[in-house]
């Protein structure tokens, strides 16, 4: 047809285009820190950047784009917009498809494969753990399976940070209501004292995950965690550079058993850091595998 | 199909007749809108929709929905027309057909599951074809839009034992497929190659709506099939499924489809999975509102 509109994507018509310049600032994370924002959450990118517009003082977004791209702080500037993105993310049961993946799929796989070598321990590695709440989520779910699924087996949670407040913080294992968003009803009143406002971890939860302050980039750290089944690290690497990122990533596929799983953050992507590892796809949920050996193929299980 | 599985077919569904027959001007019509886009003309295209008074109506309900309700009141349908756009017409021209084929009371899937999943594969199929370069960008939409159409023969012609099929792949958490494949002996790749051929579609599509679950045994080229198998794997995986827990774990770089549509295009292996599968969020959100638009009374 002789009109340009006939042809022209729904939403922008909708929505009238995005713009331009904040899809470049889209793809400039995604290339700088493999974090991606659907369309669908454009408005939370524009509102983000007008944060930061308001702070550093800059006019508009096109001149935002410049200071991330060629500034000289555009380093500290787009760490400053990634945690402007992030924060607030914390919370217990932050991301049930993936926490659904583990339960349905990536456990009893794994299960299936140690067992038939009688060495039934489960080792899983919260690696940027913040103030607890993503290991702690961990361990309510392992207990709730203790006398099911993990009868009969061992399993051990680590949790790790770099920052010595986010440690100590976890090791108190208080939380406020709003860290508790997401946490379904049962788990709540099971695993949680009320004290005054706060919520205080129960003891049974608490035991069970050992927290540790950990530099992500200190090789020889990382040369100790070893034998690992499943890592979860959120929202972590995005603040590294490229070499660093491979470097860690590398890490982890050594320190993970074969036929072990590495999880990311809901919206973080490996694409073009990892030959190593594999991209499988779970219901609302992506996850890195690391292939066992003689592992042939298959594709759809 | 082999030759056990047709004749078990053939004498469950006697006749197709029971199964609409296409509108007259939708063919002409479709054949206008697949043309590249410079070719297309909105005079002509304008003319035939002008022809059929419930579908003129159903692309002006649409063009002034909440979807594309920025341009304010669009009151002619040259208006509507160019105010959707070839490829929202398209989906209109389909949707007003095929979901009036929706037998409501004793349908198993819940209709808007149905054409929100039908609808995703297609939107899916297509924006993957374009991704990886695919020639036979235009074709695949329709071939995504149609693949599951054999579902509709099973639950028109055979209420009782679809309804039993879909019972046991929701109890077992099996694909419907599979489900098909136990209960009724035969799948709804095999009903709706039978419609497509009784509808006149072209072989491209019939491949596809045949060998969508088995794209290896597609007649060659098998690129379509695969294009839509995958796509049909994503929108399962990404909240355009049929609303049940079936498919556990895929890997991609793995799976059948994606060998065979290795083989058709050059450097597959740079595509961004991971990123296409954060797009279709987005997606999602849209194909849900587009569906709901289509279904309102």
């Amino acid at each position: 047809m002789s009109t340009p509109s006939i042809l022209a994507e729904r939403r922008t018509e909708r929505d009238g285009p995005p713009d331009p310049v904040l899809i470049k600032i889209r793809d400039l994370i995604y290339k700088v820190c493999g974090i991606y924002m659907p369309d669908n959450k454009f408005y939370f990118l524009n509102d983000r950047c007008a944060r930061r517009t308001k702070v550093v003082d800059t006019a508009s977004l096109p001149e935002y784009y410049e200071m991330l791209t060629s500034g000289p702080d555009r380093d500290a500037e787009i760490r400053n917009l990634l945690n402007e993105i992030t924060v607030g993310e914390t919370c217990f049961f932050r991301n049930p498809q993936q926490l659904a993946a583990l339960r349905k799929t990536v456990i009893p796989k794994i299960m299936a494969a140690k067992s038939a070598l009688s060495f039934m321990r489960l080792k899983i590695w919260s690696a940027g753990c913040s103030t607890g709440e993503e290991p702690y989520t961990l361990a309510m779910l392992f207990l709730e399976e203790s006398l099911t699924l993990l009868k009969g087996w061992t399993w051990e949670i680590i949790a790790t940070d770099l920052n010595d407040r986010s440690v100590s913080k976890a090791r108190e294992g208080v939380y406020d209501n709003y860290s508790l968003r997401n946490t379904p009803l049962p788990f709540r009143q099971k695993y949680f004292k009320e004290r005054g406002s706060d919520f205080a971890i129960a003891d049974e939860v608490k035991k069970r995950v050992s927290f540790s302050r950990l530099n992500l980039l200190d090789e020889s750290k990382l040369l100790f965690m070893k034998g690992i089944d499943v890592i979860f690290c959120a929202n972590v690497l995005i603040y590294f550079d490229g070499a660093s990122k491979r470097r860690t990533i590398h890490h982890f596929f050594n320190s993970l058993l074969p036929g072990g799983y590495f999880f990311l953050g809901h919206s973080e992507s490996l694409f073009g850091v990892t030959d190593e590892f594999r991209l499988v796809h779970f219901p609302g949920a992506t996850a890195y595998l690391r292939p066992a050996p003689a592992a042939s193929g298959g594709g759809v299980k | 199909m082999n030759a056990a599985v047709h004749e078990a077919l053939r004498a469950r569904v006697k006749s197709l007749e029971a199964m609409p027959a296409m509108p007259a001007i939708l063919a002409p019509l479709l054949r206008c809108l697949e043309l590249p886009p410079d070719q297309i003309e909105v005079e002509k295209v304008t003319e035939l929709i002008s022809c059929d008074k419930s579908i003129a109506a159903q692309c002006l309900r649409m063009a002034n929905s909440a979807l594309f309700s920025r341009r304010g009141a669009i009151e002619t349908i040259r208006g509507a027309v160019v105010a959707l756009g070839a490829r929202r017409l398209r989906d209109i021209l389909w949707s007003s057909f095929l979901i009036q084929m929706a037998p409501k009371a004793q349908w198993p899937i819940n209709p808007m599951t149905f054409w929100e999943h039908s609808f995703g594969v297609a939107l899916v199929s297509q924006q993957l074809a374009k991704k990886v370069a695919l020639p036979e960008v235009e074709k695949v939409y329709l071939c995504g839009l149609l693949h599951d159409i054999g579902e509709l023969v099973n639950a028109t012609l055979l209420p009782e034992e679809f309804h039993n099929a879909v019972e046991h792949a929701v109890k077992h958490c099996m694909s419907l497929y599979e489900a098909e494949k136990e209960i009724l002996g035969f799948t709804h790749c095999d009903s709706g190659k039978l419609l497509g051929d009784y509808w006149n579609l072209s072989s491209d599509i019939q491949n596809v709506i045949e060998f969508h679950h088995t794209p290896a045994d597609a007649p060659p080229p098998p690129a379509l099939a695969a294009v839509v198998n995958l796509a049909d794997l994503l929108c399962r995986l990404r909240g355009m499924g049929y609303g049940y827990d079936e498919l556990r774990e895929i890997e991609f770089s793995e799976a059948p489809a994606w060998l065979l549509l290795a083989k058709a295009v050059p450097h597959l292996e740079k595509f961004d999975v991971a990123r296409f599968t954060m797009e279709l969020d987005a997606e999602a959100e849209e194909i849900h509102e587009l569906v709901a638009a289509a279904f309102q009374t």
